[in-house]
């Protein structure tokens, strides 16, 4: 250990000590803000990863006004969706009041008991048929899915609610925590604290709207088609159909029914993409802000050495011509910035809990998982010292004759 | 112990071709304190760094100690720098943010050698040099020839063979000069073969031998009463 020069390196650090300090304090800061940054990236990665359950890659949507004092909107959708699910290559076809994951819907209030005082549980709302399993792709794991005669029309302005629902596990758990959510079917649950629905199916997992929502597991199916001029219709089709489909039922569509305007055909993928725009932002940027920050770090690793390495020239070649190998000028200076790395990391872990614990405070993010600190502390050791081999490997090759020049 | 046999060293760049040392032949014996001489550009400071396996030679045999120069890798003539040889500069060379006793630490350390032997050797060692009292203070704080005797004291704690030195009083007035010249002899007395090459014809008369290069060459290696003086450029 006599070879490692540890308390020499340490004693004259002390007394030169204002360029290791700076590059100690721009680890700490870097360590700081990596950290943190791969921490909110990995968050949003996950939260980008999360399954909708829908057969995301070959469903798409589409928006159908019609216009006219001819039109007959019953007729129409139910023609349409007829039309829809006969075209080869679709698996189903549905009318549904919003899209999951794209940033629209309806939500509602729950509640286990009538009342006012009652606690309620919010929860997103499709409006879909005995298709709907089949087109958004969720399986009934308890209970029974709708059948055809559970379907009815909700006029303008109507009100009042079916009798019966289809609910996501996450939702069953969350109205009635205290029993297995199996049991839920057949469990009557109130809308507008008075108007019961019993709960006929239980379904794996359907995703509310809202991306960004605590709730976004929550979502309850009721067996119903809206009269509406203006109707979104979700087509779910077979594996590598999905594009040929779309541009082909637009135009049969229209054909059709040319009294009406057929807009917004959105595959799922798109609207994925358009829903996580933002976080896909902050991933590049705060990637971008990582990478720059390690890199000016490095730089100003291989700097700071560079400088000492220019300055002790002569230091070094006196050093081997003393009997120093090439090793040991090389374990020198990487021992060097190891000692400044390691005063600039504990600085670093500090700082890094400390920003973590104002981010919890002021953006509600959650707590920084505790390993995230020692990969912050290798990776920025790695970086240092391959910033240092640089110059200790130039270091390494200043002849020992230079010991004996003058000038 | 040290033979040099038609030993040459030429430095060539695209244009000219320098021969700093050509047929160069010495001996050094054990126990010796050879002074070696000679003008500005003569090749005194070439011989000294091949004689300390600081530089490489273009042709010829360097044998040092039985061991052939030619054939040893970087890392061997480290260690026989490190362990056969101590080294004084002109211009002391210490380490300006060490202090004393981690300045006489230096090639110890590179020896591998545990806490208490190098404590022991370097606090022998400064005292030997009249500086035991002042291991804590640093280079700055001490006069040239304080200096100097640091650096002699960092040569002695290897426990050398061989001490090379490179205009040691260069540096230092008369006084500190007659000190330094002083604490050399004291050394070589006890044993330790002294090479040091020198502009001051005084300091080579108080040696056993000298050695007068001109041209890369030895000219003549007669008794220092008889020598031509150096130039003193």
């Amino acid at each position: 250990m006599s070879r490692w020069e540890l308390g020499p390196i340490l004693r004259a650090m002390t007394r030169n000590k204002v360029g290791a300090i700076l590059i100690a304090l721009q680890i700490a800061v870097t360590m700081t803000i990596i950290v943190n940054a791969a921490y909110i990236i990995v968050e949003r990665h996950t939260m980008m990863q999360r399954d909708s359950g829908l057969d995301e890659q070959n469903s798409f949507y589409l928006t159908t006004t019609g216009f006219g004092a001819d039109f007959e909107p019953k007729r129409v959708i139910t023609e349409d969706l007829d039309l829809i699910r006969r075209t080869p290559g679709v698996v189903d076809a549905i009318q549904i009041n919003a899209i999951p994951i794209s940033g629209g819907g309806w939500s509602m209030s729950l509640t286990t008991e009538t009342g006012d005082d009652a606690d309620d549980v919010n929860t997103a709302n499709y409006m879909t048929d005995e298709h709907g399993s089949n087109a958004l792709d969720f399986n009934i794991i308890a209970g029974s899915d709708f059948v055809a005669s559970d379907v009815r029309w909700r006029e303008r302005n109507q009100t009042d609610w079916p009798d019966k629902a289809l609910v996501t596990k996450a939702l069953a758990e969350s109205l009635f925590p205290e029993s297995p959510w199996q049991e839920s079917v057949g469990k009557t649950v109130y809308i507008a604290e008075d108007e019961p629905v019993i709960i006929t199916g239980i379904i794996d997992k359907l995703q509310a709207p809202w991306i960004g929502w605590s709730n976004l597991e929550h979502a309850m199916i009721t067996p119903e088609y809206l009269v509406s001029e203006s109707t979104r219709y979700f087509i779910r089709t077979e594996p590598g159909q999905r594009d040929r489909l779309m541009a082909e039922l637009e135009s049969t569509l229209a054909d059709k029914y040319p009294n009406r305007i057929i807009r917004d055909v959105t595959t799922l993928t798109d609207t994925r993409e358009r829903s996580y725009r933002q976080h896909s932002a902050m991933i590049t940027i705060l990637t971008t802000v990582m990478f720059l920050l390690t890199l000016v770090t490095a730089v100003g690793i291989v700097g700071l050495t560079s400088f000492n390495v220019n300055r002790r020239k002569k230091q070094i070649g006196t050093r081997r011509a003393l009997g120093a190998t090439q090793g040991a000028i090389i374990r020198y200076f990487m021992l060097e910035n190891l000692l400044i790395s390691a005063g600039g990391l504990l600085l670093g872990v500090v700082l890094t809990i400390a920003l973590n614990m104002a981010l919890i405070e002021w953006f509600s993010i959650t707590a920084l998982d505790w390993f995230y600190i020692p990969i912050g502390v290798v990776v920025l050791w790695v970086v240092g010292q391959l910033a240092v081999l640089g110059p200790a490997l130039r270091a390494s090759r200043v002849p020992p004759a230079i010991a004996t020049r003058t000038v | 112990m040290l033979i040099m046999t038609n030993l040459e060293k030429t430095f060539r760049t695209d244009l000219v071709e320098t021969h700093a040392l050509r047929d160069f032949n010495l001996e050094v014996k054990e126990g010796d304190f050879v002074s070696v001489t000679g003008p500005s550009g003569s090749g005194k400071t070439t011989f000294l760094n091949i004689a300390g396996l600081l530089e490489s030679y273009t042709g010829g045999t360097y044998m040092l100690d039985d061991y052939n120069v030619a054939t040893l890798n970087d890392k061997q003539r480290s260690r026989l720098r490190n362990e056969k040889i101590g080294f004084i500069f002109q211009s002391f060379n210490l380490i300006p943010d060490l202090n004393l006793f981690d300045n006489v630490d230096v090639p110890l350390r590179y020896r591998g050698l545990g806490s208490a032997e190098r404590k022991k050797r370097i606090t022998e060692s400064l005292e030997k040099v009249g500086l035991g009292n002042r291991m804590k203070h640093l280079p700055s704080q001490l006069s040239g020839g304080q200096q100097q005797r640091v650096a002699i004291a960092r040569a002695l704690a290897g426990e050398p063979r061989f001490l090379l030195a490179d205009e040691p009083t260069g540096n230092l007035d008369s006084q500190m000069a007659k000190s330094v010249m002083t604490l050399l002899k004291e050394i070589n007395l006890q044993g330790t073969t002294i090479i040091m090459v020198t502009h001051d014809p005084e300091l080579a008369m108080q040696t056993s031998r000298n050695v007068f290069v001109k041209d890369g060459k030895i000219c003549d290696a007669a008794d220092v009463h008889t020598m031509p003086l150096a130039s003193n450029q």
